[in-house]
């Protein structure tokens, strides 16, 4: 498997309080790799790592099979960023942030630009600052495409944008990947969205990656199981118990990570009697991963 | 409109979008000085007041000189910091290459003033207002304010790229300065060490020099 993004040991500390920490991340070339988090949780800091508009303490970045900061003109020049805010001059009209953009990127495909602009609906002499938010969004979208980068790397392209335009700027990203077979990183705290789309996922919390796996293994392997007269203990279990909690009806729920079908003969010999295997959905399976971590994190605080 | 230009090109388009109102401000500042200046001295009495009245007009080029090109190096900066640099940092071009393209896309900006001291200079001086026993010096004056010009663009637009923390530093500095002087001043010492410093940068070899001296289009 290569990899478009790899980062080893990656650390920045901005001031006191958050950092990174020994972040280590691997994007498979040419997936859509969907990056979680709870807002503050470090997404657009790491991005700004990857990117080399951050200075890492220490660690090791390869984008595109570059080092990073040091090769940041080889690798912008392949990498359609659209940002967390608006990081187009207000100033410009849209033709004018367009022609900007287009001087600095050689494949720029300006026959396409144009076919988004009229697709998106934007107006040539409308000033980028009075733009509304959907249109800037659409916007950046258009300017990060018609480069026609081999990885694109969007900061929560959608957030805050209404259903219909969500709904464009997505077909537009889903139409350039299945033409180009580009790589997108793509960061959300909305997973109903990445759960569509994506097909490898990371999810990360207080500066430190969670979990990194493909989207099918990371839905497939939580799972709630109903557990009738449950064991005491339950560390010697071939998967790993993130939740355990006491269900009315004299049984527990059990919230578990790398389950598979196999597992459940780990019940029987123990007394116990498995009822239920339940599948959740991309947002519990989030949702309980961060609990967990937070309460792991919590107890090595503790200690 | 449609083929792409040189990145040269794109960003000075981009950044005289910017300048071009102040850019004007300065053309209409630099042609009236000198129009001005001669026209107040056309009215005195003798040669030597006529030459003192030049005189003291200088301050008003050393002035819009400074403010002219604080402005510019400020102002070149200005939407960047604004958009806390992410459009140009994410851009595929060598820093050091874009912080050179906006600082000459600044210096273009600046041309036209600059001329506008040429030109309204030299219609001053071909004027009939003129003593006949003066010289005008038309040239000496635009390049002293066009130097002038560059100096003060350059070191705003020197500090205005730096981080909030250098330019931490540069008031810091200047901070310490006047504390010790007030320090000075109540111990009763004669030590004055602002009047030093000032005295340092903008006399010969000083990084200001260039402000002081004398500023007049005509002499003897």
């Amino acid at each position: 498997m290569t990899l478009a993004i790899e980062t080893r040991d990656l650390n920045y500390q901005p001031g006191k309080g958050f950092q990174i920490a020994n972040l280590n991340m691997s994007v498979p070339s040419g997936s859509f790799y969907g990056f979680l988090g709870p807002n503050g949780a470090g997404k657009t800091t790491t991005i700004r790592l990857l990117l080399g508009l951050l200075k890492p303490k220490s660690g090791m970045i390869t984008v595109l099979g570059h080092s990073m900061p040091r090769d940041h003109v080889v690798v912008m020049s392949k990498t359609g960023y659209v940002p967390e805010r608006p990081h187009v001059y207000p100033t410009l009209t849209v033709e004018e942030a367009i022609r900007l953009h287009s001087a600095f990127h050689a494949r720029w495909d300006a026959n396409w630009a144009r076919e988004l602009k009229q697709q998106f609906n934007l107006m040539d002499d409308r000033k980028v600052g009075s733009l509304s938010k959907g249109e800037t969004g659409k916007l950046m979208m258009l300017l990060a495409l018609a480069q026609q980068p081999e990885l694109l790397v969007l900061d929560e392209p959608t957030d805050g944008l209404d259903p219909v335009v969500r709904r464009d700027v997505l077909e537009a990203l889903l139409a350039y990947v299945s033409q180009h077979h580009a790589t997108i990183l793509i960061s959300s705290h909305l997973v109903h969205e990445l759960e569509r789309l994506c097909d490898w996922i990371a999810v990360m919390d207080r500066g430190s990656l969670v979990a990194e796996m493909p989207m099918q293994q990371f839905k497939d392997g939580i799972k709630r199981l109903s557990v009738i007269n449950p064991p005491a203990a339950s560390h010697d279990a071939p998967f790993s118990v993130l939740t355990r909690r006491t269900d009315v009806l004299a049984g527990e729920q059990w919230l578990v990570r790398g389950w598979s079908a196999e597992m459940q003969d780990y019940f029987a010999p123990r007394g116990a009697t498995l009822q239920e295997v339940i599948d959740l959905d991309l947002e519990d399976g989030f949702v309980e991963l961060l609990r967990s971590f937070r309460s792991d994190a919590m107890a090595g605080g503790v200690k | 409109m449609n083929e792409r230009p040189s990145q040269w090109r794109a960003l000075l388009e981009t950044q005289w979008k910017w300048t071009r109102g102040l850019s004007l401000i300065g053309v209409l500042l630099g042609f009236a000085l000198p129009l001005l200046s001669l026209r107040t001295a056309a009215g005195m009495e003798s040669l030597t007041s006529f030459i003192s009245m030049m005189g003291s007009w200088g301050v008003a080029y050393a002035i819009a000189a400074g403010a002219l090109g604080l402005a510019t190096g400020v102002l070149v900066w200005g939407f960047d910091h604004r958009l806390r640099h992410v459009y140009a940092l994410a851009l595929p071009i060598e820093r050091w290459r874009y912080v050179l393209f906006r600082y000459g896309a600044g210096v273009v900006s600046l041309i036209f003033p600059i001329l506008a001291v040429l030109i309204g200079a030299e219609i001053a001086s071909h004027s009939a207002l003129v003593p006949k026993e003066l010289h005008a010096y038309t040239i000496a004056l635009t390049l002293r304010f066009g130097f002038a010009v560059l100096v003060a663009y350059s070191l705003f637009f020197a500090i205005s790229a730096a981080t909030a923390r250098t330019a931490g530093y540069i008031l810091g500095a200047i901070g310490v300065l006047i504390v010790a002087q007030v320090l000075f001043q109540a111990a009763n010492t004669h030590v004055d060490v602002l009047s030093n410093a000032i005295r340092l940068v903008i006399t010969t070899p000083g990084l200001l020099a260039v402000f002081g001296g004398r500023w007049t289009l005509i002499d003897v």
